[in-house]
């Protein structure tokens, strides 16, 4: 009995000491856990701190745009607002610049042709714009072209526009342009609707129409009914040698246009204008004095652009009609020199062009031309052509040409013609 | 001569006549630009817009009877993000009026200050992508919450064109913007459901407005922006439209509805066709009744 009232004493004594390092245990394993909690919870926090600072900044980063945005309207603002990410976009002061190639296939029955049955990059145009400072804008054009072998650059247009002037309506220009006469001549090789220009403008202004240095003025005349009438007036060098006096003159080609445009309704417009030239030819610095030539010319031009499937049709009618009267002070009639008289001529081209689908328009065009030099001789020439338009940047277009000729052979002519544009070359005009 | 004289006279007189005005005359480039303008400048201002609503307002002729537009205005608002970028300068060089020109307080870009999608990242921005617009997608207007923002611009530009009047713009901008938490809540009811949904759409002229009503662009039927679509490019789509259960191709007025129609016919999607400008229809006559018309088409489609 004592024995086990010993043992019981024992064993009692023993359960707390037992209790105790079971207890002990527990709570070392507590504290670890803590600690590790405790570890854990601190980083939590740093890392929750941080990030809430990096929201509190970005937060007040927000208020500060939002309220500059919602509270300061900008009395002058700037051309494009969006300042963040965008300053690689914008160019600073450099003008745009645009490379234009035109390439063609050329083969015509005609045998004696520089450049029958040959490729041919025709012209690359080097553009380039920009304002000029807040009252004026340029613009360059310089054309490359093979030219008995060799490549050749030279000055297409160069000229400054002057946009503000103190008579509200007037703009005037000074440098070198292609002149104001008819529509045609101020096409360029690249945005001609057609391959080539109307024989009406080579044969009376020179391969790719004519373009001298000079100054020119332009007014909107203001009218009751708001129409666009404008009134342009140019004085040019007489440098052009076809119908003028060419590259010896001195002197000075007048020109005068009008041009008048009228919204039939939102998809149908007409543009009417008429044009003046003026100046002595290059008969009229010899012997026989100053003679002169007088161009006049018309122009209509009706186009059909619908507003809902404009991206898929239009058709455009164009007529020019020139009338020329030229001195000419002798004829040298092979055994003597006899005094001559004034030599009267026209030209004029009609086309058609409808664009069918979103890249495919077919056009056609009459021509019909004298020579200024040459009452006798005449052309007449029909053309027929397909233009895709791969992109607005880029197209290709066929076209077949055949001319009669009352002084030589017929001829009939076939291009194959690639258009390519990189950069932001500026639009032409309506 | 004397004759020509007293014609001249006359004409000048006329002339004067028909430029006398007590609006302020405000040109805009689009009609949803000119709709918010009519809602902030009420009977003060007198404004027309370049643009039909019908038309894509990408491409418009720069036509000398909208450089008279120009010639008249006194306030020129744009959208900017070089969306008319081909026929602006033609428009204001052409008209000669130095009020308009970019820099002066006639002039003004209505993307100040919007929220903009698309931005491009790249290092690189050319042609092979497409019409990429650098400084991003231009078509904004169709968020209603950047039309607050345009709100905003063009009251404080008219405020500061028209002091006298600030009180009135600025009534009317309060006015407007009410209206427009008021329909954002009816048009949010209108798309709840639809949240996550998967839609086709033809050009990027909807992501601000995928965007703001929770749904997602899953193809585009044009390749790349402005290219139009071709044979290879719809299979892709079909495919991915097949492969995502998509059931709605949304697309403009002013596209063909034929490779739409195609993909439609081989997907058995619903093709929605709706104005994304303000006059597009006869129906979408100003900026609210645009966007009620997109979201009760758009909405009668996803159903189906």
């Amino acid at each position: 009995m004592k024995k086990t009232i010993l043992f019981s004493i024992i064993a009692f004594l023993f359960i707390p000491l037992a209790v105790t390092d079971a207890r002990g245990n527990e709570v070392a394993q507590l504290q670890q856990e803590m600690s590790a909690l405790r570890s854990q919870f601190s980083e939590m926090k740093m890392s929750y701190e941080t990030r809430i600072t990096q929201l509190e900044t970005k937060i007040e980063d927000l208020q500060k745009t939002y309220s500059i945005r919602a509270e300061k309207p900008q009395i002058a603002p700037p051309v494009q607002p969006q300042s963040t990410s965008l300053g690689r976009y914008f160019q600073s002061f450099n003008p745009d610049v645009s490379v234009i190639g035109d390439f063609t296939y050329h083969t015509t029955d005609k045998k004696n042709e520089e450049f029958r049955n040959q490729f041919q990059m025709r012209q690359t145009e080097l553009a380039f714009s920009a304002s000029v400072d807040p009252y004026a804008r340029g613009d360059f054009f310089f054309h490359v072209e093979q030219e008995d072998g060799a490549w050749h650059i030279g000055l297409c247009e160069g000229y400054l526009t002057l946009l503000t002037l103190p008579i509200e309506g007037l703009q005037a220009k000074a440098g070198k342009f292609k002149v104001e006469f008819g529509k045609a001549n101020k096409y360029h090789l690249h945005n001609l609707p057609w391959v080539d220009y109307p024989n009406m403008i080579t044969n009376y202004f020179g391969e790719e129409g004519m373009s001298e240095p000079g100054v020119s003025a332009s007014y909107l005349i203001p009218n009751p009914w708001n129409k666009y009438i404008e009134l342009t007036g140019q004085v040019v060098n007489n440098s052009n040698g076809v119908s003028f006096a060419g590259s010896d003159s001195k002197d000075l080609v007048y020109l005068g246009h009008l041009k008048t445009f009228f919204d039939l309704n939102e998809e149908s417009t007409v543009e009417l204008g008429s044009s003046l030239a003026a100046g002595s030819n290059n008969e009229g610095h010899g012997r026989f004095g100053k003679n002169m030539t007088t161009l006049e010319g018309i122009d209509l031009t009706y186009k059909w652009h619908p507003l809902q499937k404009g991206l898929y049709k239009s058709l455009t009618f164009q007529n020019e009609l020139l009338f020329s009267q030229k001195d000419r002070p002798y004829f040298d009639d092979g055994t003597d020199i006899i005094d001559g008289k004034r030599l009267d001529s026209w030209g004029a081209y009609s086309s058609l062009s409808y664009q069918f689908a979103k890249r495919w328009t077919a056009f056609g065009r009459y021509d019909f031309s004298e020579f200024p030099d040459y009452t006798k001789n005449r052309e007449n020439a029909c053309s027929l052509g397909l233009t895709f338009a791969q992109s607005e940047y880029c197209l290709w277009r066929l076209q077949f040409k055949r001319t009669n000729r009352n002084f030589d052979k017929d001829e009939n002519a076939v291009w194959l013609q690639c258009d390519f544009g990189l950069g932001p070359h500026r639009k032409h005009e309506y | 001569m004397r004759k020509i004289c007293v014609f001249l006279i006359i004409l000048l007189a006329l002339s004067g006549f028909a430029y006398g005005k007590d609006a302020i005359n405000v040109l805009t480039t689009t009609e949803d630009l000119k709709s918010i303008a009519e809602a902030i400048g009420g009977d003060k201002v007198k404004v027309d817009s370049l643009a039909r609503g019908i038309q894509d307002p990408h491409f418009v002729d720069a036509k000398p009877s909208f450089m008279m537009k120009a010639k008249n205005a006194d306030f020129f608002i744009r959208i900017g993000l070089e969306l008319e970028i081909g026929y602006e300068d033609l428009i204001i060089d052409g008209s000669r009026n130095q009020k308009i020109r970019i820099g002066n307080p006639g002039h003004l870009d209505a993307s100040e200050g919007v929220y903009l999608l698309e931005v491009p990242t790249t290092t690189k921005v050319d042609r092979s992508m497409g019409d990429v617009h650098p400084m991003g997608n231009p078509h904004y207007w169709l968020d209603p919450e950047n039309v607050k923002i345009v709100a905003r611009n063009i009251t404080n530009r008219l405020s500061e064109l028209s002091p006298e009047n600030a009180g009135y713009f600025q009534k009317n901008l309060k006015a407007f913007d009410k209206k427009m938490d008021e329909k954002m809540v009816e048009w949010n009811k209108k798309m709840a459901t639809f949240k996550g949904k998967k839609i086709a759409i033809y050009h990027r002229s909807w992501p601000y407005f995928v965007n703001r009503f929770g749904l997602v662009v899953a193809c585009e039927l044009e390749p790349k922006p402005g290219i139009p679509p071709s044979p290879a490019h719809l299979k892709e789509v079909i495919d991915i439209m097949k492969r995502d259960k998509v059931g709605v191709i949304l697309m403009e007025v002013f596209y063909d509805e034929k490779p739409a129609q195609f993909v439609a016919g081989q997907t058995g999607a619903k093709v929605i066709v709706v104005p994304n400008s303000v006059g597009g229809t006869k129906e979408a006559k100003d900026y609210f009744s645009l966007v009620d018309m997109i979201i009760d088409k758009l909405v009668e489609g996803l159903k189906t």
